[in-house]
């Protein structure tokens, strides 16, 4: 009886290992290890990288004497407190797009998780035959390298000093930021209502800006009260410029008869590097044949900026901002060193877009002095 | 008017007479000493309810009660209440404010753009040393001393503890000092007047190795008055790589950046709201 | 007799009283009643928004107060009171505990009339007119009560969303209407 329940165990034991090793995509990598066709080994490649086993990945490349290995990491693991550092592959895609006797290439869409929300990658994958198996042909792309120099930066920052708690009433006090929306203009999507503008700081120092609305009804009652959370560029520097989108899903534009709109304002210690140069700028169709705006981020200044966030306001021949798009770029800006980006736009308002305007945002991970 | 209230007040009144007696004066100034006459004998208790602090005391019914200056600082209505052993009788009295000795003022903006019609306005509420508000007028001086100019002086009469002006922002950018001055107190307020938006708003190009370099001529508003550093100048150019777009502050009072040119190229520039010239140059 | 005359008054007193507060009073956990007036003030008007939100936030102010006047609970204080009016009414209620009285009132309604609105929106001085009935309770007996009718001053500046009195002042003692 003792040792029917030993091997019971033992047996069990050895069950609960195998469904594991399935569960866990181990019995597929063994399956695309062989990497029979140009869509498993890519498959294989992106599955290790999932894993964070960036070692085994850099194996499977057919050019690895071509590659860096700490580079082709550095494009995964992320760097220079990147979004990428705080973010990990979710899942991909992966189909064909042409093969023959010994190269083929194949799409891939990866979806990662980050600290911001989603963000989605296409990368067009080229592979080569290596025998009876494909093996992934990675792009070599030198990273631009900076020489060692020294920038001068005249640096220009406010700082702020706010009353002490206690402090009188009727004390020197400083005021709020002078901020104003200069457009506002609410859009009918199909499953929801978008406010989309630009607001503007008039005032001589920066400030921190959010815009918030309220949606009434004919009655006058509260429909539904949103902010523009991230899409919008926060800190303003004097004369700044923000586009602003705010959603409210599940609406029907006809309820609404008024909008509310409010505008808060902040005093808030900024600097006014780095300056970012937004070149290149153009809307095309991308790899899935979607509408984007893309164009490369250049950063003038001597400072690394870890998460740039692009955010687009798109006008009609009148002038009207008819649509405000965001995204994050998923590399950190080395100094003078170009970054690509494409942010997506509907493919019904891309036909009556007459001109645009990007602004990037950029958020630090290590507080720079 | 609601009808029951005399009729309770009457009774009220009414009841109180049958109890013992206490007689303060209808009204006393804040910080003050008080003496509180009352007849009768036997011990009592006696209730002083104030605005900002309460207190019980037991006394002999027949002497007086003195309450303490530092009882009654806080101006306001006072209700004092005397129990004996037949009942309990109450009077109540005011405590005024003490002569102006403290000012809160309130000065907007802290920022004012230059040759703005009364863009700035001072409000002073007048408190006494207790900071209670000096309900009774007071002749409030209000006095204006710009950077580089004579003081100039206005008198306003306070009304329910407040007095007011506005004024129009000086022609010249950079600070004023507004004070304002009642009885012993006095305060000064810093108000800095900044130049307006960018006006005539001009940009030039020239070639800098293979880039091109534009800047602005200095940034000035239309008084002439420099725009401030760190105010945001927006250019704009488009060729046939496409459009870029650069937002740079102002730096020792221009604004300038170098582009990467291909081909005919147009420029543009903005700060804010305000537009300036365009240029068409040709590229490499 | 006489003492049996006294009684009798005594009596009355507090039966009409009581009829006179089911009147006129509010119930506890109602709010108060404001009427905000806002026609001679100076230098400039009031907008609509602020003329709404003023006295809700008022009659709030009243409300919480008059509950921890009752209660003798100063943290009902912090919603609605800044400044010198809400250090006063905390060290009133710390003065209270010490004394172990409590202040309860039934609030009539008040009559604000907007006397002074400063340019830059952020101070607007009114004068109230209240009705209401107070009690002074020693532990639980009530020692003194009146229908009390007083003018005070008051001081709102804004808070991030709402109104907050800053001081109140009561101008003169009660008089009969």
């Amino acid at each position: 009886m003792k040792n029917v329940l030993a091997v019971f165990i033992v047996l069990a034991t050895g069950l609960f290992v195998v469904l594991a090793w399935f569960q866990s995509g181990g019995g597929e990598r063994r399956q695309m290890r062989s990497a029979s066709t140009p869509e498993q080994a890519a498959r294989f490649l992106l599955s290790e990288i999932q894993d964070r086993n960036f070692e085994r990945a850099y194996e499977q490349l057919a050019n690895r004497s071509d590659v860096d290995k700490k580079t082709f990491i550095r494009e995964f693991n992320g760097s220079d407190g990147s979004l990428l550092t705080y973010a990990s592959l979710e899942t991909f895609d992966v189909w064909g797009l042409r093969t023959d006797a010994q190269e083929a290439s194949v799409r891939a869409r990866l979806h990662y998780t980050t600290a911001v929300g989603p963000l989605d990658d296409v990368r067009d994958i080229k592979l080569e035959r290596r025998g009876e198996t494909w093996k992934v042909l990675w792009p070599v792309n030198p990273t631009p390298k900076l020489p060692p120099q020294v920038i001068p930066v005249n640096y220009l920052r406010w700082d702020v000093i706010n009353p002490r708690d206690g402090d009188d009433w009727g004390v020197q006090s400083v005021d709020s930021p002078q901020v104003r929306i200069i457009s506002m203009n609410a859009i009918s999507r199909p499953d929801s209502v978008v406010l989309v503008g630009e607001v503007v700081n008039e005032d001589s120092v920066p400030a921190y800006v959010n815009v918030g609305a309220t949606l009434l009804d004919a009655s006058g009652a509260e429909l539904a009260q949103e902010s523009s959370f991230d899409k919008i560029s926060h800190t303003l520097l004097p004369k700044q410029v923000s586009p602003y989108r705010i959603d409210f899903p599940n609406l029907r534009l006809e309820r609404v008869k008024k909008v509310r709109m409010d505008v808060k304002a902040l005093l808030e210690s900024a600097s006014a590097d780095p300056v970012i140069e937004i070149s290149q700028q153009k809307i095309e169709t991308d790899p899935l044949g979607k509408q984007v705006l893309s164009g490369q981020l250049v950063n003038e200044s001597g400072q690394v900026v870890n998460i740039p966030h692009v955010i687009a306001a798109y006008y009609d021949s009148n002038g009207k901002v008819i649509w405000v798009s965001d995204g994050y770029v998923a590399q950190a800006l080395l100094p003078q060193v170009p970054v690509p980006f494409a942010v997506d736009l509907p493919a019904e308002v891309a036909k009556n877009v007459h001109s645009y305007r990007v602004v990037v945002n950029h958020f630090n991970t290590t507080a720079q002095t | 008017m609601k009808p029951g209230f005399p009729i309770l007040l009457v009774m009220v009144a009414s009841l109180s007479a049958w109890a013992a007696e206490m007689h303060a004066p209808a009204q006393v100034t804040a910080g003050t000493s008080l003496a509180i006459a009352t007849n009768g004998s036997g011990r009592g208790t006696f209730y002083l309810i104030g605005p900002a602090k309460v207190s019980k005391r037991d006394i002999q019914m027949g002497s007086q009660i003195s309450v303490d200056a530092d009882e009654l600082e806080r101006a306001g209505r006072y209700l004092a209440i005397l129990c004996a052993s037949d009942g309990c009788t109450a009077t109540n009295f005011s405590v005024i404010a003490a002569a102006p000795n403290r000012l809160s003022l309130l000065v907007h903006p802290s920022r004012v753009p230059v040759a703005m019609s009364n863009g700035i306005t001072t409000v002073a509420f007048v408190f006494d040393n207790f900071r209670n508000l000096v309900l009774k007028s007071a002749p409030v001086e209000f006095t204006i001393l710009p950077k580089d100019g004579s003081e100039l002086r206005a008198t306003r009469q306070s009304e329910h503890g407040v007095a007011w002006v506005t004024m129009t922002s000086a022609r010249k950018e950079g600070i004023t000092r507004i004070g304002a001055s009642v009885g012993h107190a006095s305060e000064v307020r810093v108000v800095q007047q900044v130049a307006s938006d960018a006006c005539n708003l001009r940009i030039k190009a020239s070639r800098v190795n293979r880039e091109l370099l534009v800047e602005t001529d200095p940034v000035r508003d239309c008084s002439g008055n420099p725009v401030p550093d760190g105010t945001v100048v927006s250019f704009t150019m488009t060729d046939m790589g496409g459009k870029t777009t650069v937002d740079v502050p102002i730096k020792r009072g221009i604004a300038k950046i170098t582009m990467p040119i291909k081909g005919r190229a147009r420029i543009s520039v903005a700060s804010g709201v305000v537009t300036g010239n365009d240029l068409e140059v040709t590229g490499g | 007799m006489k003492n049996q005359l006294r009684s009798f008054f005594i009596f009355l007193t507090i039966w009409v009283a009581g009829l006179l507060l089911l009147r006129f009073s509010v119930s506890a956990g109602e709010l108060p009643r404001v009427e905000l007036s806002a026609d001679n003030i100076q230098p400039r008007p009031i907008e609509d928004l602020t003329a709404k939100s003023v006295p809700r936030d008022y009659a709030l102010a009243w409300q919480s107060m008059e509950r921890a006047l009752e209660e003798n609970r100063s943290e009902l204080l912090d919603a609605y009171w800044t400044g010198l009016a809400k250090d006063d009414l905390a060290s009133r209620i710390k003065t209270q505990i010490g004394a172990r009285l409590r202040t309860r009132y039934v609030d009539g309604g008040h009559k604000l009339e907007a006397v002074f609105y400063s340019p830059a929106g952020d101070a607007l001085e009114l004068k109230d007119h209240v009705h209401a009935q107070l009690q002074i309770l020693d532990e639980d007996k009530v020692v003194y009560q009146e229908a009390m009718i007083v003018d005070y001053m008051v001081l709102m500046t804004p808070g991030a969303d709402r109104w907050l009195v800053r001081d109140l002042e009561a101008l003169s003692p009660a008089k009969p209407e």
